[in-house]
């Protein structure tokens, strides 16, 4: 099945990869963030279509958490998100709970 | 719980079975995580060298389009980047590590050439061209994380529950069955143990009753007169 990389955030940051051909994009201007990422990220989870959800780390922070959850674990479409360390996007919360140690801690010192 | 069981031989039977399958159960379990953890933590090394050179293409391609936009105007980047006709598409396929199916993303139309990107070549820059290159390399390190981080995001579930199956057969099935084994074995003792005293008892009584009829008797044998005269 052929799917579409998305990518959600302000117009800024989504110019550059509609430049790159990505045709799926939610532009969020950044005073708006609070009131209108959560919608647009539920709209974009909810396509069929789309195998990739491209984020800024930092536009994670505006999302409910109800939200942030649902796409911090979800695993079609996956959430790359750009611009935070490694363990961004929930994975390091998720190490320390599956194996029981920060594995990525080295990482951000 | 111990006290839910039939103290019976045939319960005794049944979780000796159980405890021997769970106890099976339990350590192919344990092998099964431990295999799980070995192979996510090479997983783990080859998403961070993956999250590195992620870091490095954005900052790259933020550099180019942020230089494009300086020289060319918001607008007319904004202008290209509406224009394009192809668009990158992904197709996933599934590879199979220790029982957990992990994707592997194929990609395709991430790369273009000139021609291909479909804004005028007349009408824009050589910086365009610089930004859009960027980010479709951006892209493709993109996909390549997804692919990584999506694995690694389903061997840590698959770890996560087999971590809690181990725990609750290791912490609470196992040490149950061994109370009800151990509760049932007592049990019988104690029914053994007074089916002997019973047993003793009728003995003690038993010979009591012969000793008082052989009395009987002989008391009847010295005066049968009397016992005939009662008749």
């Amino acid at each position: 099945m052929s799917q579409e990389i998305a990518v959600v955030g302000s117009p800024d940051f989504t110019t550059g990869f509609r430049l790159a051909g990505v045709r799926k994009f939610e532009n969020v201007p950044e005073e708006e963030k609070d009131e209108r990422l959560d919608d647009a990220v539920e709209r974009t989870l909810a396509d069929d279509d789309v195998g990739i959800v491209v984020m800024h780390d930092g536009d994670l922070d505006h999302l409910s958490r109800n939200v942030r959850q649902a796409v911090e674990t979800s695993i079609e479409p996956t959430l790359v998100t750009l611009g935070g360390g490694a363990g961004s996007g929930g994975l390091r919360e998720q190490i320390k709970r599956a194996i029981g140690i920060d594995l990525m801690e080295e990482d951000n010192e | 719980m111990a006290e839910d069981v039939k103290p019976t031989r045939k319960n005794l039977m049944e979780i000796e079975d159980r405890i021997e399958l769970s106890e099976r159960g339990h350590d192919t379990l344990e092998q099964k995580r431990d295999g799980l953890i070995m192979e996510f933590m090479d997983i783990l090394d080859q998403a961070q060298d993956v999250r590195a050179g992620l870091n490095e293409d954005y900052e790259r391609a933020q550099r180019t389009i942020n230089m494009a936009r300086a020289m060319e105007g918001d607008v007319a980047v904004r202008g290209a980047a509406a224009a394009l006709k192809e668009h990158p598409e992904i197709t996933t396929q599934s590879k199979n590590i220790m029982g957990v199916v992990v994707p592997q993303i194929e990609s395709s139309r991430v790369k273009k050439s000139l021609d291909q990107r479909g804004y005028g070549l007349l009408g824009t820059s050589a910086r365009i061209d610089e930004a859009a290159e960027a980010y479709e390399q951006l892209l493709e390190s993109i996909i390549l994380a997804a692919e990584v981080e999506t694995a690694m995001k389903k061997m840590l579930e698959e770890i996560e529950t087999t971590k809690r199956r181990v725990n609750a057969l290791e912490f609470k099935v196992l040490p149950d069955l061994y109370d009800n084994k151990e509760y049932i074995e007592q049990k019988l003792e104690e029914q053994e143990r007074e089916e002997i005293f019973r047993l003793k008892k009728i003995k003690a009584k038993k010979e009591e009753e012969e000793k008082e009829q052989e009395e009987a008797e002989k008391a009847a044998a010295k005066e049968p007169e009397t016992v005939v005269a009662d008749d």
